[in-house]
């Protein structure tokens, strides 16, 4: 039998769907090729606009959708979808619906739609989303469209990976006080009452902006449009309205995460030592790193294990890459190891540092070493870091 | 790392409507706790490749009632052409024993009749959607 098709990050900046579609398969699984996937993206992100469309189950969304994405390819902007729907949360099963609303575009290759299952996940999204949203930011598409699980009041999650929220209010479900109740409607960039063809629909719409009259902050006010999908109605306005939104690739501004990701990574490419000894980012945040190294000969002491110097270079360089996380120089200045377990040519071995205490001129970092295969502790490192006043300059690549 | 549940479509090709059975199937699969994707009949084989591509899926089941088996083996080619001869085909339906060859001759990994237990068509699609995740590097 012929062996499926390996994707290689090339493939996926040049829009080879089936290469993109493996990696979303990948960062869905959590498997090993998810951190690769993740850096390999994160310097190609920040292009496409990234609009959450979230509401009631049933309250017209794969609809709005649907006519969203046709109103978008006809000013030839290029259109990804990642339609999310809940899983069983006792078999674990899920019905994906969500495209079956999106039959028009079925055959354009502009479009792209991908159904993920929130897996448990809270929140309106499923746990992959924020990574799968970068994918297709980095494969090139014009407009991502993210459509959350049928979502109560509560799920807000999508406010934090797009750059414009819809929030759908269809006619007819609740009175006034439940416009003023926190959570959905507080998130939105722009209300839709779908279904306007409805009776109740110009009630809706009023209770809408009553809602909006009562805010304390009334800098910006978020537009109330009226869609009717089956006629078009609305619908050109919508696309106006976010054509006209100078809030795209905004979304990264905001997520400290990603700066963190995309620092960290260039810094350990810039290591030669790094390089050297063939250590690899896997996960970075503002105040933490992880680093992991697979034993190879050059790593073999006297004895036939790995020596302790190669184990102490991978938490310390986990260590150096946490304490310069923020973009400001750190230097070590005290490191204590203390190593537990013997290691063997082969072994892959994982460096997670953190960060224990921190202000403004002295750091305190402890890094975990672990195997990667059973996460059993190997060593631990302790250091302290001293905090020049000074930016990190690291060439852009 | 964590395993995927089986990820597979459950559509329609062709001009017939009768979709109950289609819709049983995918509740059933789904309650056997597989990710399904359902779609409504009369889809046309490039969109079920263009589906097939994006969603990864690992199984696709085909329903037939009448007749529109026939035109199964333009979409095992399809599949092909599209370098998608990892993922597994299951049709289940009216299928004379004598098209059954046919179907399987074209690469169809299954086919199931009128009184196929559910129990079996889970196992079946399961296993076929493990063969192939099993396939990968």
């Amino acid at each position: 039998m012929r062996m499926p098709v390996e994707f290689r990050i090339e493939d996926i900046l040049s829009r080879d769907r089936r290469a993109i579609a493996r990696a979303v398969t990948a960062l869905e699984s959590g498997d090993e090729r998810m951190h690769a996937i993740r850096f390999s993206v994160a310097e190609h992100v920040g292009h496409a606009h990234v609009i959450g469309v979230t509401g009631p189950p049933g309250g017209g969304k794969s609809t709005l959708v649907s006519v969203l994405i046709e109103a978008l390819r006809a000013r030839s902007l290029t259109v990804a979808v990642i339609a999310v729907d809940p899983s069983s949360p006792i078999t674990g099963g899920a019905v994906l619906g969500d495209r079956i609303r999106m039959g028009a575009m079925q055959s354009d290759d502009g479009v792209f739609i991908r159904s993920l299952a929130s897996r448990g996940h809270l929140g309106g999204l499923s746990a992959a989303a924020a990574d799968v949203i970068d994918l297709f930011d980095a494969a090139g598409f014009d407009v991502l469209i993210v459509e959350a699980v049928g979502s109560g009041q509560s799920e807000v999650e999508i406010t934090r990976y797009a750059d414009t929220r819809i929030v759908i209010c269809p006619p007819g479900l609740g009175d006034d006080v439940q416009a003023i109740k926190a959570g959905i409607l507080e998130i939105a960039d722009a209300f839709v009452v779908t279904k306007a063809d409805l009776p109740d629909a110009a009630r809706t719409e009023e209770q809408l902006k009553a809602m909006l009259a009562l805010r304390t902050d009334q800098s910006i006010v978020p537009p109330v449009m009226k869609t009717v999908a089956v006629s078009g109605e609305g619908i050109a306005q919508l696309v106006d309205w976010l054509c006209a939104r100078e809030h795209k690739g905004t979304r990264h501004l905001g997520s400290p995460a990603n700066a963190a990701r995309k620092l960290l990574s260039k810094l350990i490419r810039a290591d030669g030592y790094a390089r050297h000894l063939g250590l690899e980012l896997i996960e970075a945040s503002p105040g933490s790193a992880t680093v992991r190294m697979e034993v190879q000969a050059h790593h073999i002491n006297f004895n036939g294990r790995c020596h302790g110097g190669a184990i102490f270079a991978l938490g310390d360089t986990a260590l150096g890459l946490a304490c310069n996380s923020y973009g400001r120089i750190a230097t070590l200045v005290d490191g204590q190891i203390s190593i537990a377990s013997a290691v063997e040519g082969g072994e892959w071995l994982v460096a997670h540092a953190f960060e224990v205490s921190r202000s403004r001129k002295i750091g305190s970092y402890r890094v975990n070493i672990t195997r990667a295969r059973n996460g059993q502790y190997v060593a631990g490192l302790h250091g302290t870091v001293y905090l020049l006043d000074q930016s990190l300059q690291v060439e852009g690549s | 790392m964590s395993k995927r549940p089986p990820k597979v479509i459950v559509t329609k090709i062709g001009f017939d409507g009768h979709d109950r059975g289609s819709r049983v199937i995918t509740a059933c699969l789904r309650d056997a706790g597989m990710e399904v994707i359902y779609t409504p009949p009369w889809q046309e084989i490039s969109t079920v490749v263009k589906l097939a591509t994006e969603e990864d899926a690992d199984v696709i089941g085909i329903s037939s009632l009448a007749t529109d088996h026939l035109i199964i083996p333009q979409l095992m080619k399809a599949l092909r052409d599209a370098g998608l001869d990892d993922v597994k085909v299951v049709v289940g339906g009216i299928i004379p024993a004598k098209d059954e060859k046919e179907l399987i001759n074209a690469g169809v990994a299954k086919v199931f009749h009128p009184g196929s237990s559910l129990e079996d068509i889970v196992n079946t699609v399961r296993s076929l959607a493990e063969s192939r995740t099993h396939s990968e590097v």
